[in-house]
């Protein structure tokens, strides 16, 4: 599909690259941001198959914000894709989910563990908490909806999956995704530039202890 | 220094927020009602990124080490000094006057701002606190702020700006507004909702009738404060400065700037009433509200 723009408000732009999950959209839709940020009218934030531009309508004006686009996502098609970090993730895979993820997965707990530490993973974007990245693919045997009633806290460095995807709690939350293992590593740090430890963009790979 | 000698509930230092953070999923954070933000900064002479205090629970008492212009804002706020004043003033405070800070059981947040702003350290480009993330920290009676250097002067007292809360709620329809059937938009903008008791800085949670969207979730995607999320069950939540930077659930309509004071400011039990604008109408509120202002202007 061509890119729709649509009005978030008055101080931004939703820009929907697609409708379904495609890891050439998530590209794409980082790429988008990353070119919005350049002109430095106001963040931006990708996810999925979206890119939401703000900026102030005291500056810009938002139909010559709309009239950008267009442009920005022809740079976006051209750019070439930055240069992504390796992050690894130390895991002991002890997580209270973990064999009923391996039942449901119809794998032994050996084979889920191999399963999901045997392959490298996209870090799509980040959101929902600060430094949580939404990672993907899972091996598609690994049978893991979200739960039906989230947990009211989940840990710090819980190792989780659900629908294909893989991440780490960086902070305690509540939670709906299924706990696998869990890591030491500190995933988001207010100190540190930059203070989340997986960048929209890195290969992930987690590495049992 | 300010010092604070009395903290009802919680009590942050916020400022303009942490846009710049916004891909690393940390929440844009600020004033939960910017407008009221803005106006305390310019009363104090200010400007708008500069940092203040976000009071949740009246009384809040402090006394500054030298004398200072000052302001309060916020919904049906005064302040006793000397005398009892009315908020939405600039006034100007003595070397160590203790002045408390007043609220109706209808305030939800109350901005106190001090010339010179609030001198705190910034974190990742801010001095807004999140502290869930460990990015500032709720403050405690007792405990003591650094300020800036002073900008106004006593002859800047007496100012004033006139705000108030009553009214509908503007907002623009969408991003998703095609995800809803035109009875539940028809709803949404024709009927009253009320103000439910779990409403935080990360929003406000309504009860009315269902708005609920035709399909449930959305490919999850950037949101801004403002937004009106319908989760499945049909009951919208109006987001605010601490929400997350993403969201997997249909936005309806998106509250205007200059009425995010309005949704954020209203209290359990109350009612709020929506109406629809196009940009053009959202964009001339916003000109509006900013023109009540007092023009903001370095010594």
């Amino acid at each position: 599909m061509t890119a729709r723009i649509r009005a978030f408000g008055e101080r931004a732009l939703l820009v929907e690259l697609g409708e379904a999950f495609d890891e050439a959209l998530v590209a794409r839709a980082r790429a988008l941001a990353d070119a919005w940020e350049a002109l430095r009218h106001g963040p931006a934030v990708p996810a999925y198959a979206s890119t939401l531009l703000c900026f102030d309508p005291e500056r810009l004006a938002p139909d010559a914000a709309e009239r950008l686009v267009p442009g920005l996502l022809a740079r976006a098609a051209a750019a070439p894709s930055r240069e992504s970090a390796l992050v690894e993730i130390p895991t002991r895979y002890d997580g209270p989910d973990l064999a009923d993820v391996a039942a449901r997965s119809g794998l032994s707990v050996d084979e889920l563990v191999a399963a999901h530490s045997g392959r490298d993973y996209t870090a799509y974007f980040l959101g929902f908490l600060p430094g949580f990245a939404y990672c993907g693919r899972l091996d598609p045997r690994i049978v893991a909806p979200r739960l039906e009633r989230p947990r009211e806290r989940v840990p710090a460095g819980a190792v989780a999956v659900a629908d294909g995807q893989t991440a780490v709690y960086p902070l305690a939350s509540p939670g709906g995704w299924r706990l696998i293992g869990r890591t030491d590593l500190v995933l988001f740090d207010p100190a540190a530039d930059p203070p989340a430890r997986i960048g929209a963009g890195d290969r992930v790979r987690f590495v049992p202890r | 220094m300010i010092h604070l000698d009395e903290v009802s509930l919680r009590a942050t230092v916020q400022d303009g927020g942490r846009g710049a953070h916004l891909r690393a999923g940390v929440p844009h954070a600020g004033a939960a009602d910017p407008l009221a933000f803005r106006a305390a900064q310019a009363l104090a002479g200010n400007a708008p990124g500069d940092a203040a205090l976000e009071i949740i629970g009246l009384p809040f008492a402090f006394h500054c080490d030298d004398a200072r212009l000052v302001a309060v804002t916020g919904r049906e706020v005064s302040l006793r000094a000397r005398d009892e004043l009315p908020g939405w003033v600039s006034v100007f405070v003595r070397a160590g006057q203790t002045v408390t800070v007043l609220g109706t059981e209808r305030t939800r947040f109350a901005y106190l701002a001090v010339s010179g702003g609030l001198a705190t350290p910034p974190l990742l480009g801010s001095r807004s606190a999140y502290p869930a993330a460990g990015l500032g920290a709720v403050l405690r009676a007792g405990g003591a702020l650094p300020l800036g250097a002073p900008r106004a002067e006593a002859s800047a007292a007496g100012r004033t700006v006139a705000f108030t809360y009553g009214g509908t709620v503007a907002a623009m329809a969408g991003p998703h507004a095609d995800r809803f059937g035109a009875e539940a938009l028809a709803a949404f903008f024709g009927s009253p909702f009320r103000v439910l008791p779990d409403s935080d800085r990360q929003g406000v949670r309504l009860a009315g009738p269902s708005v609920a969207p035709r399909e449930g979730e959305i490919l999850t995607c950037g949101v801004v404060a403002g937004a009106v999320q319908v989760p499945r069950g049909g009951q919208p939540i109006v987001l605010l400065a601490d929400h997350q930077t993403t969201g997997g659930y249909p936005v309806i309509a998106t509250v205007v700037e200059a009425d995010l004071g309005r949704v954020a400011q209203a209290a359990p039990g109350e009612e709020l009433l929506f109406e629809r604008v196009g940009r053009e109408e959202a964009l001339r509120r916003g000109a509006a509200a900013r023109a009540l202002l007092p023009a903001y202007q370095y010594p």
